[in-house]
C-alpha cells in the first residue's frame, strides 16, 4: 500500500476534460410537452382573467347586451329578458320572443339574464383566491409543524401526530361545513355580508394534516442523510439544519404536492359554495354558480350548471397536469444527485 | 476563547485525546446492545490512529461517541473523554457545538450522501467558516476557495458555485475534506473515507489525509476495516472486535509482531496479488458477535482457530506486550507455545484435505 508512488509530471498541458465551448443542440423527446403547454396556457388564462375580469375587453363584450356593464356580472337586479339564453354555439334553436335573442354569448345566460362566461372568469377570483390563500398558509403552517416532529421527534412529535390524526379521522367536508357554520357569526353574516376567512380558514385546517405529514415523513428522511450529521458535526444549530440543510431539500417535494392542493382545495370551495357555504349570492363563485345551475338543469337548460363546472373542471385537471410535470423534473434531479 | 487558550497551555506534553473505560450502549427492544464496551486509549497531537474492524465492531459508534454525535434517546454512555485536558463527555449540546468544526471534525464515508445536495459547494465550505469564525460572505468564499485549492480540486474557482451532483465522487470526498478542515480542527476523524470511492483514487485521498495532517500538526482517526488503508498512513493502529480494543501497537509493530489471533487473521484475509488465480480466499469463519448476548470468555473464542478451554470461560485482560505501547488481548498469543502446537496441526490437517482433493 504504501510503496504506490504518485508521478505528477508538471510540465504536461492541462487538457480540458469537460469541453463547454460548443454544445451542440440534441433534440430529446420529452413526454406530455403538448399537455404541458396547454395546461399551462389555460392557466395564464384563467389568472388574467380572474385579476382582470371587469376591465377585459373579451369579458366586457360579453356584456354588451346590458346598459349597465357591471349589471351582467355582479348584478342584483335580475335582467329577465334574456333569461336562460343557451350558448351562441348551441345547435338547437328555442322559438323566440319576439325581438329577443335565442341565444347569447359564449356560454349562454342564467336564469336572472346573467352572462355565464363573465360570471365564470369572477367566479375563478374568488375562488383562486380562496383556495390559493388556504394552500399558502396550510403549507405554512404545515411545514412547520411537520418539521418540528420530524427533526425533534418525542413528545413534539406525539402532540402534533395525535393532532393530525384527529383532524384526518374526520370526513373532510363535514369538518369544513363545521368550521364555516362556526366561524360565520350568525349576526352579522346575513346574505350579503358574508366574509371570505371563514372559508379560507377552514380550508386552511383541511390542509394542514396532510401537509405536516408529508413534511414530517420528508423530515426524517433528510435528517438521518449523512449531510445533515455532516453540519451537526462542523456545529450547526437545530434551526440552521431545519431552514438551511433540510428545508431546501423539501422544497420540491412541497411544491409539486402543493400545485395538488390547491387544485384539492378550488374542488373542497366548490362543494362547500355548493351546500351555499362560501361567498354568498353576487359574488360569484364556480361552486355555487353550479348549485344555482342544478334546478333549470331538469328543465333542459344545461349549460347554467355545465358551463361554470366545465371551467372548473379544466382548471383543476391543469394545476394537477403542472403538478405532475413538476413532481417529475423533480424527482430527475433527484436521480441525478 | 480565553478558556481555551488555558486549556490548551495547561497540558503542553500531556496527549491530545485521552478516552477511559469509554461504554457505549443502546436500549433497544432486544436488550442492551453494547456497542463500545471499555475502551481506553490516548492520542497525541499530529499523530494518527488507525481504528480497524469488521462491520459491527463498534469502531463507527466509537468515533460518533467520542464526538458526542450520537442521538441521546435510548443511548447509555460512560466513561471519560479527556480532550486537551477537559473532560468532554456530558457537556451540554451548546458546549459540544463549540467543538464540533472548531476542535474535531469528520469526513463520512459516503461523499454522495454527505453533501448536501442542493447547496452550492463554495457555500457549504462558508457556512463553518461564517457560523465559527464569525466571517462575512466575502471572506469566506475567499478562504473556501483557497480550502478548494488546499485539496487540490482541479479548477477550483468553477467548483465553489457547482452542486455536489456535478462532481465526481473523488471531488465530492475532497470537498468534504475541505470542508471538514475548514475550522482547523485539531482532531480529524475519517469514517471510512476510502470505502465508496473507487481504488484508484482511495490513495490519492488517504495521500491528501495525511498531507493535511503534516500541514496542520492534526490528529487524525483513520476508522476502517481495511488493514491495507492504515497500514501506510497511521502511526498506530488499533483492533476492535465486538466492542473492545482487542489489540493496539504502533503501526509497525503490529505487523511484525502481532499478537493477536483476530489481527492475524483480518491480515491473512487481504488477497495478496502474488497468489495465483482461483486462490482460495482466507476467510474468518462465523459472523461476528451478537452485541446483546456477547460470547463469554473472549468474544473472538467462537470464530478463533486456536481456540482453548480457558478462552471460552474466562476473559482475557489487556496485557502488555515486549514493545510498551503494544497492548492486546489474548491467552495464548500468536508465537506461543500453544499456539504454534495448534497452528502446527491445523497446518497439517490442511495440507491432507488437499492432498485428499487432489489438488496440490
Amino acid at each position: 500500500m504504501s510503496d504506490v508512488k504518485v508521478v505528477l509530471d508538471d510540465d504536461a498541458p492541462i487538457v480540458p476534460l469537460i469541453d463547454d465551448a460548443a454544445p451542440t443542440k440534441i433534440r430529446v423527446r420529452k413526454r406530455g410537452r403538448i399537455t404541458k403547454w396547454l395546461a399551462i396556457t389555460w392557466l395564464v388564462f384563467i389568472v388574467v382573467s380572474a385579476i382582470g375580469a371587469e376591465s377585459l375587453p373579451y369579458i366586457n363584450h360579453s356584456c354588451d347586451q346590458f346598459d349597465n356593464r357591471l349589471e351582467c356580472v355582479t348584478g342584483t337586479k335580475a335582467n329577465i329578458r334574456y333569461s336562460e339564453r343557451p350558448p351562441a354555439w348551441a345547435g338547437f334553436s328555442d322559438s323566440p320572443q319576439s325581438g329577443e335573442p335565442a341565444r347569447y354569448g359564449l356560454m349562454g345566460t342564467d336564469k336572472n339574464g346573467f352572462d355565464l362566461f363573465a360570471r365564470s372568469m369572477l367566479g375563478a377570483r374568488t375562488s383562486l383566491i380562496i383556495a390559493g390563500l388556504a394552500i399558502t398558509f396550510g403549507l405554512a403552517i404545515g411545514t412547520f409543524l411537520g418539521m418540528l416532529a420530524g427533526y425533534f421527534r418525542g413528545w413534539v412529535d406525539v402532540v402534533i401526530e395525535n393532532l393530525t390524526n384527529v383532524l384526518l379521522s374526520f370526513p373532510a367536508l363535514l369538518l369544513a361545513i363545521f368550521f364555516v357554520t362556526f366561524f360565520n357569526d350568525p349576526n352579522t353574516s346575513s346574505a350579503t355580508t358574508r366574509p371570505l376567512w371563514p372559508v379560507i380558514v377552514s380550508l386552511v385546517i383541511l390542509s394542514i394534516p396532510p401537509l405536516t405529514r408529508l413534511v414530517r415523513a420528508n423530515t426524517i428522511a433528510y435528517a438521518q442523510r449523512d449531510f445533515v450529521v455532516a453540519a451537526r458535526s462542523l456545529g450547526a444549530k437545530g434551526s440552521r439544519i431545519l431552514f438551511k440543510e433540510i428545508l431546501p431539500n423539501i422544497v420540491p417535494t412541497l411544491m409539486s404536492f402543493a400545485l395538488t392542493g390547491l387544485a384539492l382545495l378550488i374542488v373542497a370551495e366548490g362543494a362547500l359554495a355548493f351546500l351555499g357555504l362560501s361567498v354568498e349570492a353576487p359574488t360569484p363563485t364556480w361552486g355555487a354558480m353550479i348549485s344555482f345551475g342544478t334546478t333549470p338543469l331538469r328543465d333542459g337548460s344545461w349549460w347554467i350548471a355545465l358551463m361554470p363546472a366545465f371551467m372548473l373542471f379544466l382548471t383543476v385537471l391543469s394545476i394537477n397536469l403542472l403538478g405532475d410535470v413538476l413532481a417529475q423534473r423533480f424527482n430527475t434531479r433527484e436521480a441525478i444527485s | 476563547m480565553n478558556t481555551r487558550l488555558q486549556a490548551a497551555s495547561r497540558q503542553v506534553d500531556g496527549p491530545l485525546l485521552k478516552v477511559t473505560d469509554l461504554h457505549t450502549h443502546f436500549r433497544t427492544e432486544r436488550g442492551l446492545v453494547r456497542s463500545v464496551d471499555g475502551v481506553s486509549f490516548s492520542l497525541d497531537r499530529g499523530k494518527a490512529l488507525g481504528i480497524v474492524g469488521e462491520s459491527g465492531s463498534g469502531k463507527t459508534v466509537l468515533s460518533r461517541s467520542i464526538m458526542g454525535l450520537l442521538p441521546g434517546r435510548n443511548t447509555e454512555k460512560s466513561g471519560s473523554v479527556i480532550f486537551e485536558g477537559e473532560e468532554i463527555i456530558g457537556l451540554s449540546l451548546k458546549a459540544r457545538r463549540k467543538i464540533w468544526g472548531r476542535e474535531m471534525s469528520m469526513i463520512f464515508q459516503d461523499p454522495m450522501t454527505s453533501l448536501n445536495p442542493v447547496m452550492r459547494v463554495g457555500k457549504q465550505i462558508g457556512e463553518g467558516l461564517k457560523i465559527h469564525l464569525g466571517m462575512d460572505n466575502e471572506t469566506a468564499r475567499e478562504t473556501a476557495l483557497k480550502l478548494l485549492q488546499d485539496v487540490r480540486i482541479p479548477e477550483p474557482e468553477k467548483r465553489l458555485d457547482q452542486y455536489a451532483f456535478e462532481l465526481s465522487g473523488g471531488m465530492r470526498q475532497r470537498v468534504m475534506i475541505a470542508l471538514a478542515l475548514a475550522c482547523g480542527p485539531t482532531i480529524l476523524f475519517a469514517d471510512e473515507p476510502t470505502t465508496a470511492l473507487d481504488v484508484t483514487v482511495q490513495a490519492q485521498i488517504l495521500e491528501l489525509i495525511g498531507e493535511q495532517r503534516r500541514d496542520r500538526n492534526m490528529s487524525v482517526i483513520l476508522v476502517t476495516h481495511d488493514l491495507g488503508v492504515v497500514a501506510g498512513h497511521t502511526d498506530e493502529i488499533a483492533v476492535m472486535y465486538g466492542g473492545k480494543l482487542v489489540e493496539k501497537a504502533p503501526t509497525r509493530t503490529l505487523f511484525a509482531n502481532m499478537k493477536m489471533p483476530y489481527t492475524e487473521a483480518l491480515l491473512r484475509s487481504i488477497p495478496n496479488i502474488e497468489d495465483p488465480s482461483h486462490t482460495r480466499l482466507n476467510v474468518i469463519p462465523g459472523r461476528p458477535p451478537d452485541l446483546v448476548n456477547p460470547p463469554k470468555g473472549c468474544r473472538f473464542s467462537p470464530r478463533c482457530e486456536y481456540v482453548q478451554p480457558k478462552c471460552i470461560t474466562e476473559e482475557p485482560p489487556l496485557l502488555t506486550a515486549e514493545h510498551a505501547e503494544h497492548v492486546y488481548a489474548c491467552w495464548f498469543p500468536v508465537g506461543s507455545p500453544v499456539y504454534r502446537e495448534k497452528r502446527a496441526q491445523l497446518d497439517k490437517e490442511s495440507k491432507q484435505k488437499l492432498s485428499k482433493t487432489g489438488v496440490s
